[in-house]
């Protein structure tokens, strides 16, 4: 059973490949265009129901994490995927995003796009090889050009154009990192390399980790490769910023800190994360606020904004403490809520109770009680504290002025909002789609507002992944010695 | 020494081709130089499993060099490349349209329309 | 289910009608009713106070969510009741004063009572959470939750008003991230410590917890006065303390009419109430050698934070006031002043003596009753004659007498004359500054009390005294709905400045919860070492000073006779009613030409700087987003440096 756990990225790059055929046959009836708009949902519902099944197998990966042999070739030589808590997070996070995200075009490059994205990056989640992460991350950047370049802007071709060179400039640092990796070590696979490092065999240089950092960081929006941002956002649609803001920035994260945590266990690499988090997340709160001074575009501020919270993201990150961890993991799955819900509201003029619900995501983003992001906040900053030194107090200071920069230019926003017509009015503006977006931002409202409920339940969730994630000899024992061969009838 | 060369020399290729991504000032060039990066980048990948006097990593019968050349490397360039020639190739198609839609592929002017295009 | 509500005790029924008072505010469409029944939902609450201070002692609520690994609890003892008090009091006359006429005008033009109700019922119910807080988790998360709403209130009036709040929002919300910070801080630390002494870290927040660290010296004294300067910084922000008093007058006097009386009685003094928990329950500054006793020195003068504090307080006493002098809108002259008037609170209160504590507290009190019935007074003259403007009004006092007796009353209490309560706070903060011998700070004091006298003149005489312009002919006064309020807090001025004992009780209770000494309080004032009050007999000695000139004016001297202003002669003319002989535009002339160098915007000025450093910063990071490819040469030059 847990073979099928291959399915997860076989499946949606499958469904990839023969929208184009199947298009061809149904395209001219009606009731085939119907499947085809539905397919690439009905592909992503099938592999969630696989991951549900694959991860309450046996004891559940909840319990203990799962490594599957692709191929049966024996680790280090092969790859491998290694599904735990952590990892299990995002694919869910990935699969029901999609699920609640998944444009209603009649284009079926779209859908056909974003089903690479969905395999990509789960492949990504997935996946305990550093090479094979890199092409699944290669995958996913084409398959967001793609995208980029089919939004209803005029300028999407050369956005597209200036995000492909910007993240191209990344594949190539992260091909030297990579190449750096190999020449010290021999291997690629993610815990073999770990236990290198353990054994005190090798220490990776930190141009290695900073080379990676830089490579995979484009994705991440990190500080210096960033520029492609409010370009991107600008051009595309609500959703597909929700996407690309909410979940497949994360997934470059989750990427990065896996990476780090294993292979780059030591302070001047967690410090060089901390650094570039502050300067992200000061460049982007400021510049957010700029914009909205100056009377920008709501996506533009949201851009930059997005910058700042994943800055925020990254200084969380930067303390590989458990604490540190369960911090940047709630913070990043509450940006997700969070920052999808705004996208939601950003393309129509919103009415009264519409703009409760853009003040119910901002006053969580700013981190006031009792809504979850100020939990998060209070918890990051406790593990600020813990860590003490200069530079972490110094963070703090910026942390909370780039809060208070963030209330500011929301409140602005919302003020804009609170003179415009539409407001005075409880009826539904913009067209269908703005409509259909609008409801969608109800959903994220009720999650974020429900979760205030669940707050303990949820913090001692997210504490139990940290923990698991943090535990390196468990990943290394898991993928080293208890991988799964799909080949052979039971384990290695 | 050969080592020093051969590494400085990828090293080179990769900064040359940044320089040439960063500082030129027309998009198709930027394009070619993106590809001196790229091979620059393949060609350090290959270093790192090159051996000097290895032999070529296929084993027949009779003969099993003891020194070979590490084949991993030149999985992962072959995959590199390919990458990297889809890429060029998307790069370049994009080009296409934006030539189609603002008659230049001069950086600074397109810079400067889409600008224009973007904050309307 | 009955057992639970034979479990609440007098707090969680408090605290449960106070939830179902907003509930009620914001479901009951029926607006005309809504007044009315919110309104005796105040009085209910306002019952269950008096129930509790009468009790005596210290509630704790059973509401003890366990959250994020902390215990948060609510409890209120005898200085939170005695705020609590105060609020419930002056939401009720609030809503007293929205229930009849002013809330059916505010209908008809098509606002929204309800978000009024509402949001006046859900900042006292945050208040409440406030004052009830028993650690510092519930006390930021009651902090944050009542900012909010104080925000919501301000911002229902649009426009002008709206700018005000986001303004005051800024300020409020930098004010709660440095609080924030330090609770963060001790949180971490006192978790920490809890671990390694082996004991319970859920309840490490309390109070009393954090100030039995804070002796065991968990951390120095430079963290403390560190983490003391950052929460009176976050806390005096909202009270209003120089600098950070900027946001306060505009926000409080462009709210909507009786929120604005609210919020100018009641709503900053919850900076105190933080200040005076932080102080004194959590760095025990009342013991010897305490944080606030402790001098840190120069050369050539040793200051102490108390020393510090003091003067902070006497600028915000005197800085305000003046400015309220140049305040040409009656409603933005009182905020100005309501700033003025937190100085005397802490600056009693950092005294720390009997006395001088008692001062400063009561002034809580008596400050509310006559800014409520000040700002009641004024949005009453709003009513009648749409404007506040003082150049544009004048002689009401023929048309609205009981406005002109509300408001004559209010200013005789801000001013600090006997026989309102304003005097007795303020003979108790004077009497403490001499005693102990702050000769300085009794000047600042008293020129702070100089300029109050001045302003409000101006604003009696430009509203009430002179001459009724023509446009104003037809105003009456108001209705009975809005008056009564009016009269209630004339009637407590006066009732609570003839016998300052009854308030003093509720003081005393205060005090004594944080453990500040209290002195001997009769009925008619205090009887202490350094000099005794008894306001009954100052009253009557007053009253008679009057009564023997009534006797005089009425009996004993001439025939005197009614005369219409207008019946007069001057330089050989007389007098017109088209002309008009009311000198009120740009009153104090002769004193403005003296002072107006001083005037020198200063604070405007610094908030000018950081706002334009913020701009300058945002302005330099954006033009490096928008450079091609500068910021990946940056990296790229880090990349190899590394190598």
């Amino acid at each position: 059973m847990s073979n099928y756990l291959v399915l997860l990225v076989i499946l949606p790059l499958l469904g990839a490949f023969l929208m184009q055929p199947l298009s061809q046959l149904l395209g001219s009836k009606q009731a085939g265009r119907k499947i085809l708009q539905n397919f690439g949902r009905a592909v992503i519902a099938v592999t969630l129901t696989i991951t549900y099944i694959v991860a309450t197998e046996g004891e559940g990966v909840l319990q203990l994490p799962l490594s599957l042999l692709m191929g049966g070739f024996v680790v280090p030589v092969g790859i491998n995927l290694y599904l735990d808590q952590f990892s299990l997070l995002w694919l869910v996070a990935i699969q029901v995003s999609l699920l609640i995200l998944w444009p209603a075009s009649r284009d079926i490059r779209q859908h056909l796009l974003l089903l690479v994205v969905a395999a990509s990056s789960m492949g990504m989640a997935l996946s305990g090889d550093l090479f094979n992460i890199y092409v699944f991350y290669e995958l996913l950047a084409v398959a967001t050009f793609g995208l980029v370049a089919q939004a209803p802007h005029p300028a999407a071709a050369v956005v597209s154009f200036r995000y492909l060179l910007l993240s191209a400039f990344g594949s190539v640092l992260a091909l030297a990192g990579i190449a750096i990796i190999y020449s010290q070590s021999g291997s690629l696979n993610l815990a073999h390399l770990s236990a290198f490092v353990v054994n005190g065999e090798t220490q990776f240089p930190l141009a290695a980790f900073l080379l990676l950092l830089v490579g995979f960081g484009v994705k991440a929006e990190l500080f210096g490769v960033n520029g492609w941002v409010p370009e991107v956002y600008g051009v595309v649609s609500s959703r597909m910023s929700a996407l690309l803001a909410g979940v497949i920035s994360k997934i470059a994260v989750v990427v990065i800190v896996r990476i780090m945590l294993l292979l780059f266990p030591y302070p001047e690499a967690s410090q060089a994360l901390l650094v570039l988090g502050i300067l992200g997340m000061v460049g982007g709160e400021w510049v957010a606020w700029h914009t909205a001074q100056r009377g920008g575009k709501l996506s533009t501020t949201l851009a930059y904004s997005s910058i700042g919270q994943l800055g925020m993201i990254f200084v969380a990150f930067s303390f590989s403490l458990t604490l540190g961890l369960f911090v940047g993991v709630a913070l990043a799955l509450h940006h997700l809520i969070v920052k999808s819900g705004l996208f939601m509201l950003s393309s129509a003029q919103l009415n009264r109770w519409q703009l409760g619900l853009f003040v119910l995501f901002g006053l969580s983003l700013i981190g006031v009680p009792p809504l979850p992001g100020f939990w998060i906040k209070l918890a990051m900053l406790q593990d600020l504290w813990a860590t003490g030194g200069g530079l972490e107090q110094l963070a703090i200071a910026l942390f909370l002025l780039a809060t208070v920069v963030e209330a500011s230019y929301l409140s602005k926003i919302i003020s804009t909002q609170m003179v415009s017509p539409q407001f005075k009015s409880a009826k539904l503006g913009g067209n269908s789609e703005e409509r259909r977006n609008l409801n969608l931002a109800w959903l994220y409202g009720i999650l974020l507002f429900g979760a205030i409920f669940f707050i303990n339940p949820l913090a001692e969730t997210l504490h139990g992944i940290a923990v698991q994630t943090e535990d390196g000899e468990l990943l290394r024992s898991v993928v080293l010695e208890n991988s799964i061969d799909p080949l052979a009838g039971g384990e290695q | 020494m050969l080592g020093i060369i051969l590494y400085s020399g990828a090293v080179a290729l990769i900064v040359i081709g940044i320089a040439g991504l960063v500082r030129s000032t027309h998009l198709f060039r930027a394009v070619l130089a993106l590809v001196i990066a790229e091979s620059g980048a393949n060609l350090l990948l290959m270093l790192a499993g090159f051996r000097l006097g290895g032999a070529v990593p296929i084993a027949t019968e009779g003969s099993f060099p003891l020194a070979m050349v590490d084949p991993v490397p030149q999985a992962m360039v072959l995959t590199a490349i390919v990458i990297g020639v889809g890429i060029q190739a998307l790069a370049i198609a994009l080009l296409v349209r934006v030539k189609q839609r603002y008659g230049t592929l001069e950086r600074s002017k397109v810079t400067a329309a889409m600008e224009l295009e973007l904050n309307k | 289910m009955s057992e639970f509500l034979f479990e609440l005790n007098m707090l969680d029924s408090l605290l449960l009608l106070s939830a179902v008072t907003v509930a009620i505010a914001i479901l009951c469409r029926v607006e005309y009713i809504s007044g009315g029944v919110v309104t005796l939902l105040y009085l209910a609450q306002l019952v269950v106070v008096g129930m509790m201070i009468s009790a005596g002692g210290v509630f704790s609520s059973h509401l003890t969510p366990q959250l994020f690994g902390y215990e948060l609890g609510w409890l209120l003892d005898g200085l939170g009741l005695y705020f609590t008090l105060i609020t419930v009091g002056s939401a009720l006359l609030a809503t007293l004063y929205m229930a009849g006429e002013w809330g059916r005008r505010y209908r008809e033009q098509g606002k929204s009572f309800r978000a009024l109700q509402s949001l006046l019922a859900l900042n006292v119910f945050t208040m409440q959470l406030l004052l009830a807080s028993s650690d510092l988790l519930s006390l930021f998360i009651s902090w944050e939750l009542a900012s909010w709403a104080a925000f919501a209130l301000m911002a229902l009036s649009g426009g002008k008003g709206l700018k005000a709040a986001l303004h005051y929002m800024i300020y409020a919300f930098s004010g709660a991230m440095l609080v924030f910070a330090v609770v963060a801080w001790i949180a971490t630390t006192a978790v920490t410590a809890a671990y390694q002494l082996d004991i319970n870290g859920a309840g490490i927040l309390q109070f009393s917890s954090v100030a039995e660290l804070m002796q065991q010296g968990i951390f120095t004294i430079p963290e403390q006065l560190l983490m003391l300067t950052l929460l009176l910084i976050g806390f005096g922000i909202k009270m209003g303390l120089l600098p950070f008093h900027l946001w306060q007058a505009p926000a409080y006097a462009l709210s909507i009419g009786p929120a604005g009386a609210f919020l100018g009685a009641i709503s900053s003094r919850l900076g105190l109430f933080a200040i005076i928990v932080v102080l004194f329950k959590i760095f025990g500054s009342i013991t010897d050698g305490s944080i606030l006793q402790s001098s840190f020195g120069f050369e050539f003068a040793s200051v102490t934070p108390k020393t510090l504090l003091a003067w902070i307080a006497v600028a915000t006493i005197i800085f305000p006031t003046f400015v309220a002098m140049r305040q040409n809108d009656a409603r933005h002259l009182l905020a100005w002043h309501g700033i003025g008037q937190g100085g005397y609170m802490l600056l009693g209160l950092v005294m720390m003596d009997s006395l001088g504590s008692a001062g400063g507290l009561l002034h809580v009190f008596n400050h509310a009753t006559y800014q409520a019935a000040l700002f009641l007074a004024v949005t009453s003259v709003i009513y009648r004659t749409g404007t506040a403007d003082l150049n544009r009004l004048g002689g009401l006092v023929v048309r609205m007498p009981l406005s002109f007796m509300t408001l004559l009353i209010g200013i005789i209490g801000l001013a600090g004359l006997p026989p309102m309560n304003g005097f007795v706070s303020k003979w108790l903060v004077y009497r403490s500054l001499l005693d102990q011998g702050e000769l300085l700070l009794f000047v600042g004091a008293v020129i702070g009390t100089l300029g109050t006298i001045l302003s409000v003149y101006k604003l009696i005489h430009n509203m009430f005294l002179g001459s009724l312009r023509k446009e104003h002919e037809e105003v009456r006064e108001v209705s009975w709905s809005m008056l009564t309020p009016m009269l209630i807090l004339s009637a407590l001025i006066l009732l609570t400045g003839l016998f300052p004992g009854i308030p003093l009780q509720w003081v005393a209770q205060g005090l004594s919860a944080v453990g500040l000494p209290v002195a001997e309080f009769n009925l008619g004032g205090v009887m202490a070492d350094g000099g005794s009050l008894d306001m009954v007999i100052v009253s009557m000695v007053l009253f008679s000073g009057f009564g023997v000139a009534a006797l005089i004016f009425y009996f004993v001297g001439g025939k005197s006779k009614r005369v219409n202003p207008l019946d007069n002669y001057a330089g050989g003319h007389f007098l017109y009613a088209s002309n008009r002989y009311h000198y009120s535009n740009n009153f104090y002339a002769g004193l403005m030409h003296l002072i107006k160098p001083w005037y020198k915007n200063t604070f405007q000025r610094l908030e000018r700087v950081v706002v334009t450093l913020l701009e300058l910063t945002a302005e330099s990071l954006s033009r490096l987003y928008m450079r091609p490819h500068s910021n990946q040469l940056a990296l790229i030059i880090v990349v190899l440096l590394l190598w």
